[in-house]
Order: structure tokens, then C-alpha cells, then sequence
């Protein structure tokens, strides 16, 4: 039928639907399998130098940011989004790093962050539980909590510091699957390294 | 076949009145069944229809060209075949993000099919002439909810990771979602667009076909990224209070950001699926070009609409929104104009072949106009009107949808 429609015409057969089809499937298991495997054969991390400073997040008057007191922290440029969320490794151990901004006319004390935390903390794991906090200071002075997370077997340190003004806070879980306590605590105050920076003129 | 001339004096009060006569009438004696009837002994204009070539089998709705058959069982196959991956890489990385925050899910999942609701009535009413199939609509957004969505959250990571790598961790946090889901997304978008045109070819024959089931498809991501967005947003705020989170997440994606969102982009890049599906998907230079620069437009939108041009004000976003809905909206306007007007030149021509008005004829384009006509007969004469104005409607569709292979 098609052929005889071209004679005379000049029309060009059609084309199959295999070819249309094919090309979208191609393209769905292209990009779906294609770039996982080429991140996962290529590094993911990226080197931090000793005196490097990132910058957690800002909201308000106020800029957080980090700089790890030890050196041979690196970040995992896979899992991180500047300016939300950040995971920095180091050997086993992995600190996660998150900028959270309260809802308005929410009361974000340390306590209720803390809370909040043990909730956000049970998407990785159901039966996550944190223990008991204590006081802590940031680099600045900044009041937060710190205390252990247990997870899966494992206890790991949680972290949180809301800003001075309360328009958001940091929160940090130090672990990591393969880190043994040994490897948290030689390392653990790192999650103290987290300093508040008045923004001038904001 | 010629056509009679316009003769009002012959006409009945009913087919004055936009009713569509019987073909069975004694003056139509030589026209067959439609529905039954190949396309080349229907009345055409000499030399438009291709008088004197054989034209393509006239099926009735759901059926396959010859050839077509098995390539759209395959991409049945695909569609579901991808669905259920898509579920199940949306489950391995939602699962436990519900089960953290059970109730404020339910309330995202019940915003969900609020918002799905309402954007599949819309983008349904929104085609001229007709409504597509609800079966077809309701798959376009099955692909979006499911089969791109599943597979955009790996293939943006994925890609994510390598611009990291590239730009550096902080130049990517800030470009990283312009430089990856105007690709990922779109492109995933529209490959459910294609599937949809191999499996249900009659569904899919134009520019407005694909407008329609390309927003469809993008209402369907859009919800699911709606909810995945709304309990991210929980643990963004801290946890603090869930319920206010999710609700606040989908106000600004829905209401602030809404008219500019998914369905817009993809609507933009299934017109190109259309224009390409309406010349059997062998386009000449120029179609080609045009598709190219309608997937190209959804893109540009995607990007300007991620990135962190303009900043994060309300202008800003204003701006991004409105980039993204005008370009859809003169995209469905230009689409649109064009395929009404084969329509309603297709319904003059069987009008004056069936005795009917021009005018009253031209009205049966839309469904007021087909209501119109219904509630000037007789109550008990209603269903065999309306299917005649079916009939007519269809044939002025399958017209429509010819003239550009034509």
C-alpha cells in the first residue's frame, strides 16, 4: 500500500515504528543505566585541603560553614548537593551534613531539633534511635547538642546547632558502615568544627 | 462524489439547526458506512486526498494500520516493562522516606491525586475537537509517574555525580539540576510520548496529540516529584512539623510554580513527537528542524527554569514560570489553530456532501457546539445523532490527521 502511494508522488515510504521505538527505548536504558555506570567508574570524591572551609549553608543574619580540624577529609561529589546536604568521608568514617530551615513560627531550640532529628534520622533505618544529648558549643560558642545515634547495630555521633537567630541549623551524623569507634573517635570533633558567621550588612 | 452547493432552501429545520442528517438518507444513497469505508472513496478535494492513489485502510478507533500491529505490542511491552522498573527504583528510593514520615505521605499522596485530578481534566478538556482516550491518557501519566520518574532520580544522580567531579562540589550544587534534568528528565519524558504514539498510533497522529499526551505525561511526573519533593521538604525543615512542610512543598510547586512546571515542557517536546508521528516519522528537513527546536525549547525552558539565574526572588521565579508557560501556550495556541481549521474545513466539505450547512457543519469542531445541535432534536433521536456527529467528527479527525502526509 505504501509503495503504491509513492508512485507517481515522489512520497517517501514511511518510516517503521520499530525505528521510533527503538530509539526510545534506547534512550530510557541509555540514561538510566548509563550515567550510574559511568559516575560508578569514575572517582567521587574530591580532595579537600587542610585549610578548606565549606560553606554548610546560610539563612537570616547568619553563614555557616566548616572547616574539618583534621586534614584527609574528602567530598563525595555523588552525594552532594551544596548548599542542602553534604557527605564528607574520610577513610570509613562519613560525616553528613545538613542545612535545615525550621518552618516560620516554629520554635527551633535545640530540643526540638534534636527530636526532629531522631525522626529524619529512621529514613535510613528504621530502628534508629538517638540517645541522650549533651550541651556542646560550635567553633563560635554556638549552643547545640551532641549525642550518640544507634543504628543498625552501630553507634554513631549526631550533631545539632541551630544559628544564633534560629533560621536554620546544622545537623551532622558521624558514622559510616565500615567505621569502627575507634575510627569515629578519633575524628568526633569534627562535628564542634561548625562555626556561625554574622553576614555584614544582611 | 461531487458536492451539492449550498442550498438552504432544501435543508430540513433539523439540519438547518446543526444536526447531522443520515447518511441513509435517499440523496446519499451511494455513500457507505462510515467506519467501514476506505479513506480514498470519501469526498476530498481533486488532488488533496490523492484521488486516484489507494490511501490508508480507515480503522476505527484502537486499530492498527497494517505494520503496526507488532511494533505497538512491543512498545506495550516497554511501557509496562519500564513502569514496573520505574516502580520499583521509585520504591527503593522512597521507601523508606514513607515509612519515616507515614501520615504526612498520606497527606502528600492525597494532594497528589488532587493535583492529578484536576490537571487530567484539564489537559483532557483542553483538546480540541475531542478528548483523547481515557485508557491512553491514563497510561501517558502512568509513564510519567512511574517509568520516568523512577528513571530520572538514577540517571540525574548518575550525572549529578559526574558534574560534580567536573565543576567541583560547589559550582555543582548550584548548577547541577540545570545541567542534568533538562536532559534526563525531558528526554525520559518524551520517550514515553514516542512509546505511546507506537502503541496507540490513532491516539497520536499530530502536533495537538501530542501537545495533549505530552502534558499528560508530564502531569504524572510532576505529581510523583510533587510528593517526593513534599516529604524531602520534611526533612529539610527538621522534622519540625511535617504536616506544614508537605503542605507548604506543594503550594509553591503547584500554585506558584505550577503553570510553568512538567506538563508545560513535556507538552512542548510531544508536539515535536507529533509532528514527526503525523509523517509516518520520515520528516523532512524542515519538520525534522522544527521537532528539534520544539525538544530544544522544552530544554532551554527546563534549564533556565533550574538554574540560579534571576536568583531566588519571587521576580525571578515569576519570570521562569512565565518563560515556560507562554512558550507551551504559543506552542497548544499555533498547534491548535491549525488542527481546528482541517477540521472544520474536513466538516464543510461532508457537510455540503450531506446537505448540512457549512456553518452548522463547522460547528460540530467543538463539543458545545455538537451539544448544541444534540438539544435541538428530540430526546429519543438523541443517541443516533450523536453518533453521527461521532462519525462525521472522526472522519474530519482521520482528515486532519492525513493532510500532512498528504
Amino acid at each position: 500500500m505504501a509503495e503504491a502511494t509513492e508512485q507517481g508522488t515522489g512520497a517517501r515510504r514511511p518510516r517503521s515504528n520499530w525505528v521510533p521505538l527503538a530509539v526510545a527505548t534506547g534512550i530510557v536504558v541509555l540514561l538510566g543505566a548509563g550515567w550510574p555506570l559511568l559516575d560508578a567508574a569514575t572517582p567521587s570524591t574530591q580532595e579537600l585541603a587542610s585549610d578548606h572551609t565549606v560553606d554548610v549553608g546560610s539563612g537570616g543574619d547568619y553563614a555557616a560553614s566548616l572547616q574539618p580540624p583534621q586534614r584527609g577529609w574528602n567530598m563525595d561529589t555523588t552525594r552532594t548537593m551544596a548548599g542542602q546536604q553534604y557527605v564528607l568521608t574520610r577513610g570509613p568514617v562519613e560525616l553528613d551534613l545538613t542545612s535545615v530551615t525550621p518552618p516560620q513560627d516554629m520554635d527551633a531550640t535545640p530540643e526540638n531539633l534534636w527530636a526532629g532529628m531522631e525522626t529524619t534520622s529512621k529514613v535510613h533505618d528504621a530502628s534508629a534511635r538517638l540517645g541522650r544529648p549533651e550541651n556542646a558549643n560550635s567553633q563560635d560558642g554556638t549552643e547545640g547538642l551532641v549525642g550518640d545515634l544507634h543504628t543498625q547495630g552501630r553507634t554513631e555521633r549526631a550533631a545539632v546547632f541551630p544559628s544564633p537567630d534560629g533560621e536554620f541549623a546544622v545537623e551532622m551524623i558521624l558514622g559510616g558502615k565500615d567505621a569502627t569507634e575507634a575510627d569515629l573517635a578519633a575524628v568526633e570533633d569534627v562535628v564542634e568544627a561548625v562555626s556561625f558567621e554574622h553576614r555584614g550588612g544582611s | 462524489m461531487g458536492r451539492a452547493p449550498h442550498e438552504p432552501s432544501k435543508h430540513t429545520p433539523g439540519r438547518d439547526e446543526g444536526q447531522v442528517p443520515s447518511q441513509r438518507g435517499p440523496e446519499h444513497e451511494q455513500e457507505t458506512t462510515y467506519g467501514s469505508r476506505p479513506h480514498d472513496a470519501e469526498p476530498a478535494a481533486p488532488g488533496r486526498d490523492g484521488e486516484g492513489a489507494p490511501g490508508s485502510v480507515h480503522i476505527g478507533r484502537g486499530a492498527h494500520e497494517p505494520g503496526q500491529r507488532l511494533p505497538a505490542l512491543a512498545a506495550m511491552a516497554v511501557l509496562a516493562a519500564a513502569c514496573v522498573i520505574g516502580l520499583v527504583l521509585t520504591w527503593m528510593y522512597a521507601s523508606g522516606i514513607v515509612r519515616a514520615y507515614a501520615w504526612p505521605a498520606v497527606l502528600a499522596f492525597g494532594l497528589g491525586v488532587i493535583t492529578y485530578l484536576v490537571g487530567f481534566f484539564i489537559f483532557r478538556r483542553i483538546r480540541p475537537v475531542r478528548p483523547p482516550r481515557v485508557t491512553v491518557a491514563v497510561l501517558a501519566t502512568v509513564w510519567g509517574l512511574l517509568a520516568a520518574t523512577g528513571v530520572a532520580a538514577y540517571a540525574n544522580t548518575g550525572m549529578g555525580g559526574l558534574w560534580g567531579q567536573i565543576l567541583g562540589y560547589e559550582t555543582a550544587g548550584a548548577w547541577t539540576a540545570a545541567l542534568t534534568a533538562p536532559l534526563n528528565e525531558e528526554l525520559l519524558k518524551l520517550a514515553g510520548v514516542v512509546v505511546l504514539a507506537v502503541a496507540f498510533p490513532r491516539a497520536l497522529r499530530g502536533p495537538v496529540d501530542g501537545f495533549i499526551l505530552g502534558a499528560l505525561v508530564g502531569l504524572g511526573f510532576e505529581v510523583t516529584e510533587n510528593f517526593l519533593y513534599a516529604l524531602n521538604s520534611i526533612s529539610m525543615s527538621g522534622a519540625l512539623a511535617p504536616a506544614t512542610s508537605v503542605s507548604d512543598s506543594t503550594i509553591v510547586r503547584v500554585v506558584l510554580t505550577g503553570l510553568g512546571s512538567h506538563w508545560a515542557m513535556t507538552a512542548i517536546a510531544g508536539t515535536a513527537v507529533g509532528v514527526l508521528a503525523a509523517v509516518d516519522w520520515r520528516p523532512g528537513l524542515r519538520r525534522a528542524l522544527g521537532a528539534l527546536g520544539l525538544v530544544l525549547l522544552a530544554m532551554l525552558g527546563h534549564f533556565f527554569f533550574d538554574s540560579p539565574l534571576l536568583g531566588e526572588g519571587l521576580g525571578g521565579i515569576a519570570a521562569k514560570v512565565a518563560f515556560v508557560f507562554l512558550s507551551a501556550m504559543v506552542v497548544y495556541f499555533l498547534a491548535r489553530h491549525t488542527y481546528r481549521g482541517r477540521v472544520r474545513k474536513s466538516l464543510s466539505e461532508q457537510g455540503s456532501d450531506l446537505g448540512m450547512r457549512r456553518a452548522d457543519a463547522k460547528h460540530l469542531a467543538s463539543r458545545h457546539g455538537r451539544n448544541k445541535a444534540l438539544a435541538r432534536v428530540a430526546r429519543p433521536e438523541r443517541p443516533e445523532v450523536r453518533r453521527r456527529q461521532e462519525r462525521m467528527v472522526e472522519e474530519a479527525e482521520d482528515r486532519a490527521a492525513r493532510h500532512a502526509v498528504n
